[in-house]
């Protein structure tokens, strides 16, 4: 602990942040302290250059820090925030394992057989610069329920990932652990099973946590987009996503700020467990 | 005893050229002239073939038989044992950088036939064909370490002295890959995938009109919509709205996209080059970038007064974190063996940074590049479904609102190919801009 | 020649004082002669990289003196030496920059410092390819060309900067011996044509003893001269004379010392560095 406190980058990361507090707060503030006709001139320019005369642009328009700290109090004792949270979650996790328990397979059986290659990745290659989110309204035309269409999404989002992250991580198994397997007489379910599926998985892991960024992305789109589920449990529980649309709709600005915070540290949160489950499943790499 | 090939027996030569690791995958017209100029010989059972330090002047390619190949011990080959057979060539030490003699002593085992190839007039051959010519040579190559075990300082072949070859350009060199590529399975396997895949579709929605599928807009209506003079929902290929959206779309990515690079590049090198910088400015980077893109839609739209730079905004975002990451991940990925080369040479830091630095990074540079331009449609087409009043993302968002369904898939398709063009692009920039890359890969292909 | 006077001076190097304090050198004492062949043995993991980075200025020296022609190079006062053309090194795994043809590498150093136009050095780059045989691979890029061609264009580039004393750390490990005996001829070729002062590290005795007029044996971590074995076959040597009587000698005298050290290396599980 000691030597954490006496490291001056820890303290170079703290100011910094500070830093960009105070300046977010000032210009945040800046409608106040620009009122006076003192400023009238600046007004006019800014008034020229095609802002809004009233504050610093961009900065001005924005909740101060401190107004969305005390928002933030506020929603912490409300339920439906908490449920938000566990909804967003609950989409993540399942697209993403979803996204997982198919593409892992997929990509594994395009890196075994040069057939399966030809046939299926130019396919494959031509559907992904689709983003997944062109997919919403033939997602929601071809789903019963909004539920399994925002699934669907998130799954592609996803799928993409870690598809070519398997194809690579194949890709790039030296060679000679094959052949140190069919000497040792493996057959080939041995060689997949202890030679293909240990060598792609640390590609897997690195591509997991590209893919889990890309699967909250894509969640929190189609939260806002298809509005989060509203026949689900009414405004409540909508997710994160729709939590923040409702506050945009609803004019409430610090919440909106909350809302993304949020988002940022639930993002963070399952990164991490992802990463923690890596090094579970290599525990072999720690070792370099 | 020798004999000049007869018309009918060339065909027979070509068969078993195409037969050998190095003519493999050669054209008709080339093995036709090495057929021209190669000579039969035939030896008998225990027939000294020749021996080690002999001149070496022509190469043999087995047409029958077998015969045994003894390097000699100073070569330092792996197996200095080998049996050739039909279909192996051997005898091709004149091929090499500094060799005028024999490596190896080989006896005939059967009685054995071959077709003998004068080494300086096929190389003459070779340099006339730039293109294959200098494939040929790289597949010797390849043979003689592989198949042959010879160790890699030996066995550099001489470098072909046409004025083509010294430096392929790349347009040759991918036209070349486009003919060998036509030639495999691979473009058929492809057209079996795409069957399969618009086959699906069609079947399950306008034949057996399955479930869920029923609704969906199926592949004839689509097709014909698109390719329509007058469609029925507004958008085809000959409208000139279509094109006006995608021009749209396009233009925000592009402003997006530079702005990204321009400001993401020069961070990113800062991050990785300048550890205070780095201590200073990643935290706040850090914390900001898992805030996903669309999060920040009403922010933005509070923020910006005009929705158009709203929209440029959110594509600008991610691109920026993409990019100034991935730079910054390859200027720490630089060994530091080239940094502490460049210091022993007398560069100063300005010098390390421009010589050994950037050009370091600029492999990892345009994965990133190609990466942020794909998550710059991303956020695009979401921003563009939530605010915008031209571009693809709106045309597919509004197209589901006013029930025009086949609309819809015009739009996905366009956004695809669109957005593959984009990327491509960005990736052939990169590989001109680092030929040295381009080679390195190829040759490790081999 | 009095150039490249190399004077190793009660050199301590301990990592992470303040920390594990893991002693690499140990009061090593050591003088190289101006145009010496001096090789350096040791087991893996012993320090003696540790001791080539001091003298090229990677890394700080805890306690002691390196002084090259009288300039003192570090000191306690001045723990870390800058790094410069007068002692060139070439790297165990190679550092020609893969972004450059093999000729911009070549006259990356005279041109960075200024001292040569580009024509000028290019000129003088071909010249110095084509004397070493490789004149044929100019325009390539580095990764084009088999590894042995890229460790010459490497003594290539160093030499072209008149260095005072080249430091080569392993730089045949990676070959294979064919290779390794082709490229220790083709070292002997240069330093005859050039003679600067050479400081070699290796784990192979024999390549120690056929290259060097000096070999130093070295003690495993912390590493300090155990042995050090004058060569007395004459120069200019081939590869004869790695069958000749003398040669089979010196190894009978210093391989015990070697395999001992190496012993305990192997005993306290020493990585390479």
């Amino acid at each position: 602990m000691k030597k954490m406190l006496s490291n001056p980058a820890l303290w170079r990361g703290v100011v910094s942040i500070a830093v960009f507090l105070v300046l977010w707060e000032i210009g945040a503030r800046s409608k106040q302290w620009m009122a006076p006709e003192f400023f009238a001139p600046f007004k006019e320019f800014l008034g020229a250059m095609g802002f809004k005369k009233d504050y610093l642009p961009w900065i001005g328009a924005v909740p101060a820090p401190s107004a969305v700290l005390d928002s933030w109090t506020a929603v912490f004792v409300d339920a439906s925030y908490w449920q938000s949270w566990y909804m967003s979650f609950f989409r993540v996790m399942s697209g993403f394992i979803a996204a997982m328990l198919i593409g892992i397979p997929f990509g594994l059986s395009l890196a075994m057989s040069r057939v399966a290659h030809g046939i299926g990745f130019p396919v494959f290659e031509v559907l992904r610069p689709i983003p997944p989110l062109a997919w919403v309204p033939a997602s929601i035309i071809f789903w019963p329920t909004q539920e399994t269409a925002i699934a669907f999404i998130t799954f592609l989002g996803a799928f993409y990932t870690i598809v070519i992250n398997v194809l690579g991580g194949a890709r790039s198994i030296d060679v000679r652990y094959f052949q140190a397997a069919r000497s040792m007489g493996s057959s080939r379910w041995d060689i997949f099973r202890r030679v293909i599926l240990p060598g792609t998985l640390p590609s897997i892991v690195v591509g997991s946590a590209v893919g889990m960024g890309i699967t909250w992305e894509v969640v929190v789109a189609a939260e806002m987009i298809s509005g989060g589920g509203s026949q689900i449990g009414g405004t409540r529980g909508g997710g994160l996503g729709f939590f923040i649309w409702l506050s945009y709709v609803g004019g409430s600005y610090e919440q909106i700020v909350v809302g993304m915070i949020s988002i940022g540290i639930a993002g963070f949160v399952s990164s991490e467990l992802l990463r923690w489950g890596g090094r579970y499943a290599t525990p072999w790499l720690k070792a370099r | 005893m020798d004999a000049a090939l007869r018309l009918g027996a060339a065909d027979e030569a070509i068969a078993v050229l195409r037969e050998t690791t190095p003519f493999g995958d050669a054209s008709e017209a080339l093995l036709a002239r090495i057929a021209g100029i190669a000579r039969r010989a035939r030896y008998a059972a225990g027939a000294r073939i020749y021996s080690a330090d002999d001149a070496a002047d022509d190469i043999f390619v087995v047409l029958s038989g077998r015969a045994e190949h003894v390097f000699k011990p100073e070569v330092g080959a792996r197996e200095a044992l080998r049996r050739v057979t039909r279909g192996g060539v051997f005898g091709w030490a004149g091929l090499l950088l500094g060799q005028t003699q024999r490596l190896a002593t080989v006896t005939a085992i059967e009685p054995t036939e071959v077709l003998r190839i004068d080494t300086e007039a096929l190389v003459g051959l070779l340099e006339s064909e730039p293109l294959e010519g200098g494939h040929v040579m790289e597949r010797f190559a390849s043979m003689i370490q592989r198949e042959f075990t010879l160790p890699a300082l030996l066995a550099q072949v001489r470098r072909l002295s046409g004025p083509l070859t010294e430096e392929m350009s790349s347009l040759s060199l991918t036209l070349y890959r486009l003919s060998l590529w036509l030639r495999s399975p691979r473009p058929y396997l492809m057209l079996v995938g795409f069957a399969l895949f618009l086959g699906f579709w069609y079947l399950a929605v306008e034949v057996w009109k399955l479930p869920r599928f029923r609704e969906m807009p199926g592949l004839t209506n689509v097709v014909r919509e698109w390719l329509s003079p007058s469609p029925t929902y507004g958008l085809s290929l000959y409208i000139a709205e279509y094109y006006q959206h995608i021009a749209m779309s396009v233009w925000r990515v592009a402003q997006g996209f530079f702005l990204a690079t321009a400001l993401g590049v020069p961070v990113g090198l800062l991050l990785g080059w300048s550890r205070s910088f780095k201590e200073y400015v990643f935290p706040v980077f850090e914390t900001l970038r898992p805030i996903p893109i669309l999060a920040w839609v009403p922010l933005a739209i509070v923020m910006f007064i005009a929705t158009e730079s709203a929209v440029v905004y959110l594509a600008f975002l991610a691109s920026f974190f993409a990019t100034a990451l991935n730079t910054m991940l390859g200027v720490e990925s630089i060994d530091e063996s080239y940094v502490r080369a460049a210091n022993c040479l007398g560069a100063d830091r300005w010098q390390v940074f421009r010589h050994v630095i950037i050009p370091g990074a600029l492999p990892f540079i345009f994965t990133g590049l190609q990466i942020s331009i794909g998550v710059s449609w991303f956020s695009l087409v979401a921003a563009e479904m939530v605010s915008g009043q031209y571009g693809l993302g709106y045309v597919i968002w509004t197209s589901y609102v006013m029930v025009r369904y086949p609309t819809i898939v015009i739009g996905m398709v366009t956004l695809g190919i669109v957005g593959y063009v984009t990327s491509a692009l960005v990736r052939i920039a990169g590989d001109y801009l680092m030929e040295w890359r381009v080679r390195e890969l190829a040759l490790a292909e081999r | 020649m009095t150039r490249g006077h190399i004077v190793i001076e009660d050199v301590v190097k301990v990592y992470d004082p303040q920390g594990a304090a893991v002693m690499a050198v140990d009061h090593c004492t050591l003088a190289i002669e101006p145009g010496e062949i001096c090789m350096i043995v040791g087991p893996s993991g012993c320090g003696k990289t540790t001791l080539l980075n001091a003298v090229a200025g990677f890394h700080e020296i805890t306690s002691g003196r390196i002084i090259m022609d009288g300039e003192v190079l570090c000191s306690p006062e001045k723990p870390r030496s800058t790094p410069g053309p007068d002692r060139i090194v070439v790297f165990q795994n190679g550092a020609l920059f893969p972004w450059k043809t093999n000729l911009d590498n070549v006259i990356f150093g005279p041109v960075m410092q200024g001292k040569l136009a580009r024509k000028e050095a290019i000129d003088k780059g071909r010249a110095m390819l084509a004397d070493a045989g490789l004149s044929g691979v100019e325009h390539n890029y580095p990764g084009e060309v088999s590894s042995g061609m890229r460790r010459r264009v490497e003594i290539v580039r160093a030499l072209m900067n008149d260095p005072k004393a080249l430091l080569l750390d392993e730089p045949y490990r990676a070959l294979d011996s064919l290779t390794k005996s082709v490229m220790h001829e083709a070292l002997l070729e240069i330093y005859y044509k050039n003679k600067v002062t050479i400081f070699f590290i290796t784990h192979d005795l024999e390549e120690a003893i056929f290259l060097g007029h000096r070999v130093a044996i070295m003690t495993t971590r912390p590493c300090k001269p155990k042995k050090i074995l004058n060569v007395d076959i004459p120069h200019p040597r081939d590869y004869s004379a790695l069958t000749s009587k003398r040669f089979r000698e010196l190894i009978e005298e210093t391989n015990d010392a070697v395999h001992e050290e190496a012993w305990k290396a192997f005993q306290a599980g020493e990585k390479e560095g």
